[in-house]
């Protein structure tokens, strides 16, 4: 969402500003045209609805908000939240361990970004047709499970009576059943090749269609220069899928907070909850789950202080590093 | 929200599944009045609607969702030429989002079930329940339970609620029949065939259940039996199952407080002698001991009802579990089932019936669009033919009479050879001029009590629930409950035994409601909780003693870092007040 207003908004921009130009050395500076302005219009209405408006919900937290007594009706508590937030240790600690899940999960994500190049190159070498869409369609399907049935599968599996379980028991192999689900153990990793079973199809199809555009000029004469298929891969394919990866690297970091919540509410439980509640997550469940609306406000604006936070920092090193701000 | 729900569902449970135990007497009368027991007297309401309207029903207890079906909606339909499209958050899930979305929107539905307290207060400040004042003259049934009423009204002035569970009984008698809510069940008959072993304390069964176990690894179906199944759909400030054997001491959760019935004791949860740290040592022992369940992490109450279902589970917190799931009539004529065990110490916490109504109302929404006739099907809900009818979801009473019942020869109810198919054999299908369909699918959605079935019809003389009926407690005599009667001092119902042995603690029924939190306390609270019902899990399926100890210091240091104190703190002072109440309610109905 956030990622495309960003690029509707560039895109309005280029179009104002070339709208602009020709205009202004016609008509001079003090008469403006109103076109280009209702050009933009519509991206300015979108972005406002979607990205400013819902800031108006922030003042929820400072009320004790109360869904049948409405804002008006609600008592106002000022800072009531955020102190209580930062009241005691144990609370900064919940916190501090939620935004610890956060990242590692979130970095573990970034880290596994590049399977679906290496899966998008290796797909594309296959030369058997019917067995290339196979392999593409079987591993796009997983996308579009929803993460409760893929809990399901995960549940038949991997549950103390599940199917693994039972083959390992029958074969000698365990006497007691291994708990895959209800562990604390391995949980970042785990939810990482959830998500990784899950995207793997789905995020190769982007390099897929990278490499269609690769000029088949380049292969040619690579091979006329007798380079063999490791070398083609090596130094055509992937240098040449690089700006692509580098664009989706970028976004993925710009969304490092926003690792979802539905894979790790469904696959939440008692044992695994210290590792498991992210951000999202936290904010769900003491918002809904625990009914505490205002004070799950409190700590959705967490999220936002540390993106800006993060923008900041990445903009000032861009600035350092390249001369040039992004923002 | 959840917990309150749970109790509930506790109680109307226990009063429903009391005919569960077979060779008790009856404890109704013998009045003869066989009239019919359609007197709903609809007073001044019109006797008929001319339009055709469907209301939305939010039914804060319902476990069906969509229009009603069946029986009942024809019931409803010829006398109201209404429908009713049941809203179940239960079913929706997500805790109280669908309440709070419909809330914020500003209308909640025509006809609410609800929590009084917290919940009612803030709807009839926020406007969303309209007063009945107007109406509730012409409310004859209603009108019978006025001392209820008026003690649920008083504050607000008008007339926004109706309570629920309401009955004629003394707030000190139980308020649950033949079984109590709480209690250690046991396969009886595997028990029997140790010889009986004496039971001193409850930690005495672990070596009983472990033996059952050995002698019989599997159940009817050829999976694994165990001692202790637990799951976690309940857990609300705490882990359900755990707070459970704590009842089975006089004791009852309020908040993070374990309160006795008799006001003698309380206990914070998490100190480390509390009765709660005990279950979860019991089931950490149990564990140890190969008795848990190991599915019990990952199960819901259906899978758990139906391992008792094909007998994998041993031991049961509660009659209307176990019983309901396994003494089936087969079963029982086995000699198979689950009986009480007579555990010496034990003091088992009883619910009072509730003098002033139980802790949901009806209250109709003040967008309704035809608040007169809604009012009207409110007050059938509290006439005779109304409580035989309404509060049959878990078969607690005994349905439309002329149906499932009627009366006999002899001048008293009996369920006909269609309600001895539905109660006794397992379901039957309605005939077509009663709605048809299948009986079940047909009960009444709302899964609210109005009248309570151990109340006694005026019109028969005996309570709304068969399971009082002479009739049936001779059809319904067993080898399994006569073996159990016979080792029990020929005691003749669960309630029975725990009363004449004095090991039954009843709560004077003071339709207490616990204040509302302050904002601060219930976000506390809820955090808090979430930790409790973590650690609590971990600690039972803790690997090693020193891992239960070092879990149980993780936990209490947590929930105090939290502010476990400030929370315990109100708990201790809402304890002290329900105790009050407990008191000025027995002493007001003496």
């Amino acid at each position: 969402m956030t990622s495309s207003m960003i690029l509707a908004e560039t895109t309005a921009e280029q179009i104002e500003e070339r709208g602009k130009k020709p205009k202004r050395g016609e008509r001079g500076p003090g008469k403006k045209s109103f076109t280009p302005f209702f050009l933009i219009l519509p991206f300015l209405i979108l972005s406002f609805v979607f990205a400013y408006l819902p800031l108006f919900g922030w003042v929820y937290s400072l009320y004790d908000y109360k869904p049948a007594l409405g804002l008006s009706g609600s008592e106002f508590v000022g800072l009531q939240w955020f102190r209580l937030l930062v009241s005691s240790p144990t609370q900064l600690a919940q916190i501090g361990q939620v935004l610890v899940n956060t990242l590692a999960i979130s970095f573990l994500g970034i880290a596994t970004s590049i399977l679906p190049l290496g899966f998008a190159v290796l797909l594309n070498e296959i030369r058997a047709k019917w067995f290339k869409n196979a392999v593409q369609t079987l591993t796009t399907l997983p996308n579009f499970i929803s993460w409760v049935l893929v809990y399901m599968i995960a549940f038949s599996l991997f549950s103390t009576s599940g199917l693994v379980n039972d083959i390992l028991m029958d074969g000698g192999l365990i006497t007691a059943p291994i708990k895959f689900l209800d562990t604390d153990q391995h949980v970042w990793l785990t939810m990482t090749l959830w998500s990784v079973w899950k995207g793997l199809g789905w995020g190769a199809i982007i390099y897929l269609a990278a490499i269609s555009g690769i000029d088949p000029s380049l292969y040619e004469s690579a091979r006329m220069d007798g380079a063999g298929r490791w070398q083609t891969i090596r130094y055509i394919t992937i240098p040449q899928l690089m700006p692509t990866y580098l664009v989706l690297l970028l976004l993925s970091v710009a969304n490092i907070l926003n690792n979802g919540m539905e894979q790790y509410y469904v696959f939440q439980n008692a044992f695994n909850q210290k590792y498991i509640q992210v951000l999202d997550l936290y904010v769900y469940n003491i918002g809904m789950t625990g009914n505490s609306l205002s004070m799950a406000t409190a700590i959705g604006m967490l999220k936002s202080l540390i993106s800006v936070a993060l923008l900041l920092t990445v903009n000032w090193i861009a600035k350092r590093v390249r001369g040039e701000s992004l923002v | 929200m959840k917990l309150t729900r749970t109790t509930a569902a506790f109680a109307v449970a226990a009063v429903v599944t009391a005919g569960a135990l077979a060779s008790c007497s009856s404890g109704g009368g013998s009045e003869e009045t066989p009239t019919s027991a359609t007197g709903s007297e609809t007073g001044a309401f019109p006797t008929s609607w001319d339009e055709e309207i469907t209301i939305d029903v939010f039914a804060g207890l319902a476990n069906y969702m969509g229009m009603q079906q069946g029986w009942f909606a024809k019931i409803v339909k010829d006398k109201f030429n209404m429908n009713l499209n049941i809203i179940a958050p239960n079913v929706a899930g997500g805790g109280d989002t669908l309440y709070n979305t419909r809330v914020a929107a500003g209308e909640l539905g025509d006809l609410i079930v609800t929590d009084k307290g917290q919940k009612l207060d803030e709807l009839i400040q926020g406007g969303l329940v309209g007063d009945m004042s107007e109406y509730y003259p012409l409310m004859e049934n209603v009108g019978q339970f006025d001392t209820a009423m008026d003690n649920l009204n008083a504050e607000s002035g008008g007339v926004y609620a109706f309570p629920t569970s309401v009955s004629h009984l003394m707030p000190t008698d139980a308020s649950e029949g033949l079984n109590p809510t709480f209690g250690p069940f046991i396969r009886w008959d595997y028990y029997a065939e140790q010889g009986y072993p004496s039971l001193d304390t409850l930690e005495d069964l672990l070596p009983v259940l472990k033996q059952m176990q050995e002698d019989h690894p599997t159940g009817d179906n050829g999976q694994p039996t165990y001692g202790f199944s637990l799951f976690k759909d309940w857990d609300g400030n705490m882990m359900v199952t755990a707070k459970q054997p704590a009842c089975f001491y006089g004791y009852d959760e309020i908040g993070f407080v374990l309160a006795k019935a008799d006001g003698s004791d309380y206990q914070s949860i998490l100190d480390s002698d509390s009765e709660y740290v005990r279950s979860l040592r019991l089931y950490f022992d149990a564990n140890q001991m190969g008795l848990v369940d190991p599915e019990s992490t990952t199960q819901n109450y259906d899978t758990l009802y139906s391992k008792f279902q094909n007998g994998q589970v041993l031991f049961a917190w509660w009659p209307w579990l176990a019983q309901t799931a396994y003494n089936t009539e087969d079963n029982m004529a086995a000699g198979k089932g689950f009986e009480i065990a007579p555990v010496d110490d034990m003091e088992v916490f009883s619910y009072g019936a509730e003098a002033y109504g139980g802790k949901q109302v009806f209250a109709i929404g003040s967008k309704a669009e035809d608040p007169e006739r809604i009012a009207a099907f409110v007050d059938w809900l509290y006439s005779p033919e109304g409580a035989y009818a309404n509060s049959a979801q878990t078969l607690g009473s005994a349905g439309p009479q002329g149906l499932t019942w009627d009366i006999n020869d002899a001048g008293e109810p009996e369920l006909t050879e269609f309600g001895n198919e539905v109660f006794l054999g397992g379901g039957a299908t309605t005939p077509e001029e009663w709605g048809g369909g299948d009986y079940l699918d047909g009960v009444s959605a709302l899964n609210t009590i109005s009248v309570l079935p151990i109340d006694v019809d005026p019109n028969t003389g005996f309570p709304y629930s068969y399971t009082f009926w002479p009739s049936y407690q001779e059809a319904t005599a067993t080898p399994l409950s006569e073996d159990w009667s016979a080792n029990m001092g020929d005691a003749t119902s669960t309630m029975d035994y725990l009363s004449t042995n004095d090991k039954l603690l009843v709560a004077p029924g003071a339709s207490f409601t616990i204040p509302t939190d302050s904002s601060e306390v219930e976000t506390l609270r809820n955090q808090i909780k979430a930790i409790v019902i973590q650690y609590s899990w971990q600690m039972v399926f803790a690997s090693d003693e020193a891992q239960f100890e070092s879990l149980l210091k993780e936990l209490q240091d947590t929930a105090n870092g939290l502010g476990y104190e400030k929370v315990l703190e109100t708990d201790m002072a809402n304890a002290e007040m329900q105790n009050d109440a407990r008191v000025a309610v027995t002493a007001a109905f003496q």
